[in-house]
């Protein structure tokens, strides 16, 4: 099939799982033990009438399709609701959240894919050493570790050095702009630094895994027989080959590091996504968390449709 | 992060290399008695089954009675030292393993039951009926994990049976992913269209002739994905919604975090549990990701090496006319 | 001195069990400026292992014994570090199967221009055309150079390796089965490359084959091979109408002969087992014309005059006991 047939197959099912994720959401909420719908509604303190109201207001009240209606046209309007806990829009809450966990999901990310790729290259030319051993034990090691508990490990030994909570120091009055994300980024390092932790043994293992398939190709060899050096054959050949498919696991795996990053955001009060899923569980602020779990499986789709596009435009054999 | 299992990919030729009929045991066995790196996951897993087993009469203190001041560090008596409620930490290590272990392998079997029944459905009926089954799995798979148990954990209440099924949620999509291919490649198998033929029931071809040849890649993802399941309980726990009735190592981490034993500098409270969690999830990697190896037989010769080959005297022979 | 000598080349492969596999077994030829000499035999019995073993591309599970001598000097006694400096300019090699030695990553021209431009013998421009000419060489249009190799047909593949092992303008080439899987005109065609090569520019071939059609139409000399080591070797119509080897003998006469009546003879049996020593003759088992000495005694490879040597007790017995008739 086509080349880009076959990418505009792939944009529909993107889009239809986008569809299908809102429904889900949807009903997710409403179509549960009458019980659950009360217990998330609530508001703490709220007096009946209040109580009243808000389901007025979120058409609690009317028939579930009426309220699927509504909801898909609210959605399309981008308004996604009202926060229980702080009266604010839903939008305009996760859009903040969503400014302060990219910067530090992206450089824990960056930090473990090159760690990753450094260490797996290795691994798979020196197989069957100590230091391919030591490091794939390694890798497999810091996979295992739960991650809020390395986080709360690395809390332990580095909090001496490195600022504990949140995002900012909130005794700095005035800062500059410069000093300002000097803070910022001191407050980043612990928590970016367990996420590379966390992440890079996953990727350690895809690229060693690849490596190897590709060090077991005939080109290796005539590569050798023409007398490349070993670093040459190992970063002009093996690894052009080899990040095909490390490239497409990669991305796929991006996808679901923004929700994995609720465990590290909890533990360091890093005001982001993961941690406002976890305040509105806490809260039962069901218009956060509808809002929240949307936009963090939109995310999911749309690194899955990158990882399809990235793999189409590297792969040369896929032609017609 | 949530982890997740292994997606799958690159199981095509994994069957070629699995025995047939009733050599799996001996075949397993063997597997994993040539590779050291299965048998350390294995010895360390059964370690770990051991402890949680004999856990009411190993144990050296009871869980629910106070023995020293809070937080106390390890001493001679307290080799983990106390927790925030003056509680033996060795005792909660060997409890909570009991339920972490309990609910890892729980999640796991519903999940595989779950997973393995719709891919065997999907793969062995073919047509619409795989088509719809794979587009739900495929769907789900998109849905990233932990937001969704999350939710569903928060509206459905905490309790253990509760938290077993939430993570077979989370873990039955790849397996039935995996369990779809191999049974659609045994399905097209010369003896399986033999068996038909002569008129046996798609159950018994199914249950005689499907089953026993998936069945040593089935066992690789089952040990891998107990290390998913584990991992997920303590990540649930942390936030609040695994059963705080239990003890768990989700939740012994978990309350070290909410009663300031970080502060407190009470190191032996927050990572022993964790190690613990840590040891299992690799012990299960190491024993599944073996036996998967042993399945896959596409692991070539590596044409680049360290080392090269070696020089050596000629050989004496007798003089031979030249 | 020959411009490429091997001398009492030994290999071994370690065995999982614990043990070594014998596969070559004190090996040694020469070849001259612009000699075509084919390395016949069945397949397993070291042939290429042997060439392998000259350009130093064996695996880290091999011990090597011996010497290859270039222009005089030794390079294999000096492991990896001498045998890389001759690699590619001095002794290129085409492999077996060559449809996938090309990296589908890259352009066949780049992997022709890229060991001209490590060697230093052309750059840019000027390496571009030589790539091109080479490419012409071998019927491949010089346009189609900057395509995949994915987009070539396994024939074009091939020729396209061969291209590429000629781009630093090497003294020795060694081809392992250059044309198999190549249908018979395209077959032809690059054998009448090869052969030009030879007579033109000087290039040693070592064809390695078990096609003897091909190295009939080739090579001016053959060494037949037989488990790991050299039975005989000689000029190839010697070969061909005297051999002095029974293997030699069956060997060609299971070639079937399009227009001959008599009946494809195959030759019994199997070879031996590498992985033990052999006692007596190796091709003892298979031999029609094997008496007691062949159980005993293992025959080394014997001068017979004329550059013609085999290795076989029926050339060392007197005349007159009854056992060269043919």
């Amino acid at each position: 099939m086509g080349r880009t047939d076959y990418l505009i197959k792939r944009a529909v099912f993107a889009v239809a799982t986008v569809f299908v994720a809102i429904t889900i959401n949807f009903f997710l909420f409403r179509v549960l033990p009458g019980d659950a719908v009360r217990n998330l509604a609530r508001v703490p303190h709220a007096t009946s009438a209040l109580r009243h109201s808000l389901e007025v207001q979120f058409g609690l009240d009317k028939p579930k399709w009426e309220q699927y209606l509504i909801y898909l046209k609210e959605l399309a309007h981008g308004n996604m609701g009202v926060s229980f806990t702080d009266q604010q829009p839903v939008w305009s809450n996760l859009r903040e959240d969503l400014a302060n966990t990219i910067p530090m999901v992206s450089l824990g990310t960056v930090f473990a894919i090159v760690i990753g790729i450094i260490t797996g290259v290795l691994s798979a030319w020196r197989r069957g050493t100590r230091l391919d051993q030591v490091s794939t034990n390694l890798a497999i090691a810091f996979y295992s570790f739960p991650t809020q508990w390395l986080a709360l490990v690395l809390l332990i030994y580095l909090a001496a050095w490195f600022p504990a909570h949140g995002r900012a120091d909130p005794f700095l009055i005035n800062p500059t702009w410069w000093e300002h994300q000097k803070d910022v980024l001191v407050h980043m390092f612990l928590p970016s630094l367990t996420l590379a932790l966390t992440l890079y043994g996953e990727y350690t293992l895809i690229v060693r895994s690849a490596m190897l398939e590709t060090l077991g190709e005939d080109y290796i060899l005539t590569a050798r027989a023409k007398g490349l050096p070993q670093r040459r054959i190992v970063t002009r050949h093996a690894m052009r080959n080899a990040m095909l498919p490390t490239t497409t696991l990669i991305a796929l795996s991006l996808g679901y590091i923004v929700a994995g990053a609720i465990l590290i955001e909890t533990v360091f009060s890093w005001p982001g996504i993961g941690n406002a899923v976890y305040q509105a569980v806490t809260e039962r602020d069901y218009p956060m968390l509808q809002g929240a779990f949307l936009v963090l499986t939109i995310s999911v789709v749309f690194f899955n449709f990158l990882a399809d596009l990235l793999y189409f435009k590297l792969d040369p054999r896929i032609n017609e | 992060m949530a982890m997740r299992p292994d997606s799958g990919e690159g199981i095509a030729g994994a069957l070629e290399a699995a025995p047939r009929g009733s050599g799996h045991r001996s075949w397993l066995w063997q597997v994993i008695s040539e590779s050291r790196q299965a048998k350390v996951g294995l010895a360390v897993l059964l370690a770990f089954v051991a402890i949680a087993i004999l856990a009411p009469w190993i144990e050296p203190f009871d869980v629910h009675t106070r023995v020293g001041p809070v937080y106390a560090p390890p001493s001679r008596a307290h080799p983990l030292g106390l927790d925030d409620g003056g509680i033996d930490m060795v005792s909660l290590l060997i409890q909570g393993g009991r339920i972490s272990l309990i609910v890892g392998f729980a999640a796991t079997l519903v999940a595989m039951v779950i997973g393995g029944g719709i891919g065997i459905v999907a793969g062995y009926f073919g047509g619409w009926v795989e088509v719809v089954l794979m587009r739900i799995t495929d769907y789900f798979l998109v849905i990233p994990d932990l937001p969704l148990a999350i939710i569903v954990a928060a509206v459905w209440g905490a309790s253990l049976t509760h938290l077993i099924f939430v993570i077979a949620l989370l873990l039955w999509t790849t397996t039935a992913r995996i369990v779809r291919a191999q049974v659609k490649s045994v399905r097209e198998r010369v003896y399986v269209e033999r068996a038909r033929s002569l008129g046996a029931s798609n159950a018994r071809i199914i249950f005689r002739h499907v089953l026993p040849q998936i069945g040593p890649l089935l066992i690789a993802n089952t040990v891998l994905t107990v290390a998913v399941a584990i991992f997920d309980e303590t990540a649930l726990a942390f936030l609040g919604l695994g059963d705080p009735t239990r003890i768990t190592w989700g939740n012994i981490i978990e309350f070290a975090f909410l009663r300031t034993a970080i502060s407190s500098g009470a190191w032996w409270a927050v990572i022993p549990p964790g190690l613990c969690v840590a040891l299992v999830i690799m012990g299960c990697f190491w024993l599944g990701q073996a036996i998967e190896d042993a399945l896959n037989p596409r692991l070539k010769v590596s044409y680049l090496s360290p080392r090269v080959f070696r020089l050596r005297p000629l050989p004496i022979t007798e003089a031979r006319p030249r | 001195m020959s411009l490429l000598e091997v001398r009492d080349l030994h290999v071994w492969f370690d065995l999982s069990d614990g043990g070594q596999l014998h596969a070559v077994q004190g090996l040694s030829f020469d070849v001259d400026t612009g000699e075509r000499i084919g390395l016949v035999g069945e397949s397993g019995c070291g042939k290429t292992t042997t060439v392998l073993a000259i350009l130093g591309l064996l695996p880290p599970s091999a011990s090597v014994a011996g010497d290859v001598r270039f222009e005089g000097e030794s390079i294999l006694s000096g492991g990896e570090e001498t045998v890389q400096s001759r690699r590619w300019k001095d002794i290129a090699m085409v492999f077996q199967g060559a449809m996938n030695a090309l990296n589908p990553v890259k352009t066949v021209e780049a992997q022709i221009i890229e060991p001209m431009e490590l060697h230093g013998t052309a750059e840019g421009a000027a390496a571009r055309k030589i790539a091109g000419e080479l490419l012409e060489m071998v019927g491949i249009p010089a346009v189609a150079g900057s395509r995949y190799p994915h987009e070539f047909s396994g024939g074009m593949r091939q020729r396209a390796a061969l291209a590429m092992a000629l781009a630093c303008g090497p003294k020795v080439l060694l081809a392992d089965e250059p044309t198999t899987a190549l249908d018979v005109m395209v077959q032809a065609q690059i054998l009448q490359v090869l052969t030009g090569l030879a007579r033109d520019l000087g290039l040693a071939l070592v064809l390695v084959t078990h096609d003897l059609p091909v190295v009939a139409q080739v090579c001016e000399r053959a060494a037949v091979m037989y488990a790991g080591e050299i039975v005989e070797v000689g000029a190839m119509e010697e070969l061909f109408h005297a051999p002095c080897h029974p293997y030699t003998r069956l060997l060609f006469a299971a070639t079937p002969d399009l227009y001959g009546e008599e009946d494809v003879a195959s030759i019994p049996g199997a070879p031996p087992r590498l992985d033990r020593e052999i006692v007596g003759c190796p091709f003892r088992e298979r031999c029609d014309r094997a008496f007691d000495r062949c159980g005993r005694e293992r025959p080394g490879l014997l001068p017979l005059g004329d550059g013609r040597a085999a290795a076989c007790h029926l050339n060392d017995e007197p005349v007159d006991a009854g056992f060269r008739s043919r």
